[in-house]
């Protein structure tokens, strides 16, 4: 068995782990880093609940090797949120609508919407649209879907809604 | 008084599940921990020969591997079902021993170091399987020339029951009509996001067991390890932190979490099993797999006067632990009549043992009663050329004190045909028939949907004899109180509605009240768990009764400290306040640290523990106690793809007095879009071999935010509450309802094809069969 030095940054903080090559990001992040936000919902990259941000991006991390991506940049769950557990404003709308109920797929749609809502555009069909890559068993969507129009509102006059 | 009840308070639960600070069982790290996988078998039916674990136990990494003969000798065969008469229950085993009974049957458990190295080991286990003939249909199931799954059982069909109401005979001599149909629903499967998992951990010096699991019922897995592992049940202790959705499926104990714990008994080591999303989707259990045929005695003003029902429910190989499957035969017969008059029922059914993955309890296990009745109802209108508003307002009972099914539940206060025109008036029933008529001129198939059905939770009244549902109560010696409850949530957000009785019950801040739940050490014994509703009407009983008897005596100690009588004093917001009387307040946190720490200020004939359990009686729900109501659709059908667009979706709901409103809609609308799924989406499908065939989330498909519709909700709102219980339980509604709606608008729309809808799973392929757009089969 061979193991590989990995050096990355997650969350602001940088971290170095020795792991085997076939170590999933996800594995990577929960089990090495103890970072246990990020949830596994499928590991065959459907679900989305293991998505993270990498520089920036939404990724699977159950399709990624933790050695595939050496010096990234990512954001998890735990990233979304302020000094001393302060509700981030996307986590603030959620908790307001009632977004969701276990909070299983919760750290894959928050990083999901988190790039979303960077590029700007959030009218309720293309959210339906963009979101329909995270499966949530509990909610039907709907104050999910609200939970984001929500944050879209409150994240300033540069971000048009359309209802 | 009433302050935070009915209010959309925000979930006590949310500030962990937003930051990733939530505690579920994969999140569970302990001491020397170890990981398991199970190796699961790819026939169907097979007799085990000789299994090889030589090459496994040799990997580097592994700790230990187990066959089911290793494991059996650590446990007492599984027997369950003595609680239904006649329900003949095999004996088996945590792990397959002699025979494997369907894909995905787990033969071996590995334990290593880590789960990669878990399974290695399990790819290098060499087992001799010898094929058996498969048992996969309702036809063989009942074939006497097959053999059968269970060797002591002696035949696959497992119970039997037969009843009669009324004078079924007579009822259908003079009928005007009788109608006969066979409706069929396909197997479906709960899917929570987080999958099965547990760490059990066996500390061989103290001789205890904790299990951390992931379940809707810690005391009730408590009892089963106990029994299960011949362990003293106070040396059994479970616990359960966050819980990523359940929706029944975490009911039941399964032979996994039961494995799990022999060997970390063997071992002496905590193990973890977290399991992956193939292995749930083939293993983890399946629902819905029922038939029934019917006859309908009609007359000719559409009344539906009498059924002869037969039904077969499928339970697959292994009965689910501990709840016999014969039980929801019985729900279900005894929820066929509906809110419906009807003078005579004959009913017939049976639960047959298949090579299929076991059936377990998915939200409203008892669904097909609604959904063939609703079919049914739509049916007579169509034979009859009547309206199908009009013949179920003819059927429905008014909800009056004397109104009684025709099988004997009461109907007092059920609200359908309230509820029915409110859903009428709300989606602009009219409206919709003009717009459907105007879009079938452009070529657009339109249909309306509508259903009506009475939500089954928490059951019969009598259950509470069976399965007690009891609170405790504790003010702190800083006047905030802690709720204890055995309950389960699984996403309820049970934090939060207890909070909000408690509060008003007490008359303190929401936030000075916490509630606890998941440690079989501290909460108080229930053996049911969170299902069937129980939390809306029963565990807020309960939680109200501690309250107000914590309540009195903080009051009795204010009273002893204040010299008022202590029904002149209120506590209002966290103030003890005497009764109209303009006086200091005095807050609640004196009068606690009162009665903890001056104890020898008080007089002694006052109790000053500020503590109470209280068991609920039922007391206090009024009428049937159960919710309802009626919903309604408008689909698009598009005979181009077989899609099916749903363009309108209205909830007219009966839920009794609301706790919290955000989190009433939220349940309804996460049951209605499981609802649409399983008659557009999810079918756990099985070939005519017994292979599965649905193992990933490409085939097991999921609806995601673009399928399900904007979900309209109206609540019905009945006589003002008093100060009883009448919270009504919600959880279960949308999706008992859901497939009866979707089918209704279905058939509507393709009415004038002469279709006929008799199945509830209706992909884009099937759809098109059934309007003749392609061949039956091609």
């Amino acid at each position: 068995m061979t193991f590989e030095s990995v050096r990355l940054e997650v969350n602001g903080v940088v971290y170095e782990r020795v792991v085997e090559p076939r170590r999933t990001l996800c594995d990577f992040i929960r089990e090495d880093l103890e970072l246990t936000g990020t949830h596994i919902g499928c590991e065959h990259g459907v679900c989305g609940s293991c998505t993270v941000l990498l520089e920036g991006e939404p990724v699977r991390s159950c399709l990624l090797f933790a050695v595939q991506v050496p010096g990234a940049s990512i954001t998890t769950i735990e990233g979304l949120t302020g000094p001393g557990g302060a509700l981030g404003p996307l986590q603030q709308a959620m908790w307001d609508n009632h977004g969701f109920q276990c909070g299983f797929c919760t750290p894959g749609f928050l990083t999901t919407i988190t790039a979303l809502l960077r590029e700007g555009d959030v009218s309720e069909e293309t959210l339906r649209e963009e979101l329909s890559g995270n499966l949530c068993r509990c909610t039907g969507y709907q104050s999910i879907i609200q939970g984001v129009l929500d944050a879209a509102r409150a994240s300033g006059p540069d971000t048009e809604t359309s209802r | 008084m009433r302050r935070f009840v009915g209010e959309s308070a925000r979930r006590v639960e949310d500030p962990r599940i937003l930051t990733g600070r939530g505690r579920y069982v994969d999140d569970v790290r302990l001491t020397g921990m170890l990981h398991a996988t199970f190796l699961r078998s790819a026939y169907p039916h097979a007799r085990v020969g000789g299994i090889d674990v030589e090459a496994a136990r040799q990997l580097p990494g592994v700790v230990a591997v187990f066959t089911g003969a290793e494991i059996a000798p650590v446990t007492k065969p599984i027997q369950i079902g003595t609680n239904v008469p006649g329900f003949t229950c095999p004996e088996f085993w945590p792990l397959a021993t002699d025979r494997v009974r369907f894909v995905g049957d787990p033969v071996a458990i590995v334990v290593a170091e880590n789960r990669y190295v878990a399974e290695d080991a399990c790819d290098l286990i060499d087992v001799e399987y010898e094929p058996l003939d498969p048992v996969v249909s309702f036809e063989t199931a009942q074939d006497p020339g097959l053999p059968p799954l269970f060797e002591d059982v002696g035949e696959n069909v497992i119970y039997r029951v037969e009843n009669s109401y009324g004078d079924v005979d007579s009822v259908f001599a003079s009928a005007h009509t009788v109608i006969r149909e066979t409706f069929h629903q396909s197997r479906q499967a709960n899917v929570p996001m987080e999958t099965r998992g547990a760490v059990a951990d066996y500390n061989p010096a103290s001789r205890e067991l904790t299990f951390h699991a992931s379940t809707q019922n810690t005391h009730g897995w408590r009892f089963q390890l106990a029994n299960y592992l011949d362990q003293p049940l106070e040396r059994v202790r479970v616990l359960c932190g966050d819980v990523g959705g359940g929706f029944g499926l975490k009911l039941a104990l399964s032979r996994e979490d039961l494995t799990l714990a022999a060997a970390s008994r063997i071992i002496g080591r905590p193990i973890k099993w977290i399991e992956d999303r193939n292995e749930h989707l083939l293993a983890s259990g399946h629902a819905r797999e029922e038939r029934m045929e019917v006859e309908a005695a009609v007359s000719a003003d559409g009344l539906l006067v009498g059924l002869r029902a037969r039904m077969l429910l499928d339970q697959g190989a292994y009965p689910s632990i501990p709840t016999a499957s014969a039980i929801y035969l019985h729900v279900i017969r005894d929820l066929l009549p509906g809110p419906y008059r009807m003078q005579a029922l004959a009913f017939e059914g049976a639960c047959v043992v298949t090579n299929k993955a076991s059936m377990v309890a998915y939200r409203g296990p008892w669904e097909i009663e609604t959904w063939v009745r609703e079919r049914l109802i739509d049916l007579i209108a169509r034979e009859l050329d009547l309206d199908r508003i009009d013949v179920r307002r003819r059927n429905l009972v008014d909800g009056a004190p004397e109104d009684r099914s025709i099988t004997g539940s009461g109907l007092d206060g059920i609200s359908s045909r309230q509820c029915l025109d409110l859903a009428l008036e709300k989606i602009g029933y009219a409206q919709l028939v003009r717009d459907k008529a105007a879009a079938r001129e452009t070529g657009r198939l339109l249909g309306i949907g509508i259903a009506t059905y009475i939500e089954f939770a928490p059951g019969w009244r009598e259950w509470r004899s069976q399965f007690s549902e009891a609170a405790s109560a504790r003010i702190e010696p800083n006047g905030h109180l802690v709720v204890y409850t055995g309950q389960g949530p699984t996403g309820q957000g049970h934090e939060t509605t207890l909070a909000q009785i408690a509060a008003d019950a007490l008359g303190v801040p929401l936030d000075h009240v916490r509630v606890v739940h998941g440690d079989t050490s501290i909460t108080p014994l229930n053996l049911a768990g969170t299902g069937g509703s129980r939390a809306g009407t029963w565990a807020s009983g309960s939680v109200m009764m501690a309250t107000k008897r914590v309540r009195e005596k903080a009051l009795a100690v204010a009273s002893a400290m204040l010299e008022i009588d202590a029904a002149d004093l209120d506590i209002v917001d966290g103030m003890v306040t005497p009764r109209g009387v303009p006086s200091e307040p005095t807050p609640l946190a004196q009068v606690a640290n009162t009665a903890y720490l001056a104890q020898r200020t008080l007089p002694a004939d006052v109790d000053p523990h500020l503590a109470a359990t209280e068991t609920f009686t039922a007391e206090g729900i009024s009428g049937s106690g159960w919710s309802g109501g009626t919903h309604v659709c408008l689909v698009e059908v598009d005979l181009e793809t077989g899609g099916v667009r749903i363009l309108r979706y209205l909830v007219a709901e009966d839920a009794g007095q609301i706790i919290n409103p955000a989190i009433v809609d939220g349940q309804i609308r996460g049951g209605v879009a499981q609802g649409i799924a399983g008659v557009l989406y999810e079918r756990a499908a099985y070939d005519a071999d017994g292979q599965f065939l649905a193992g990933t989330f490409m085939d097991y498909l999921l609806p995601t935010a673009s399928e399900i519709p904007f979900i309209e909700i109206v609540h019905y709102e009945g006589p003002p509450p008093g100060e009883g219980v009448e919270f009504r339980g919600v959880g279960e509604g949308g999706a008992i309802v859901a497939p009866a709606v979707v089918t209704s608008a279905i058939e509507d729309a393709l009415g004038h094809l002469g279709v006929r809808v008799t199945e509830q799973y209706l992909p884009p392929g099937r759809i098109l069969e059934l309007a003749g757009v392609v061949a039956v089969g091609g």
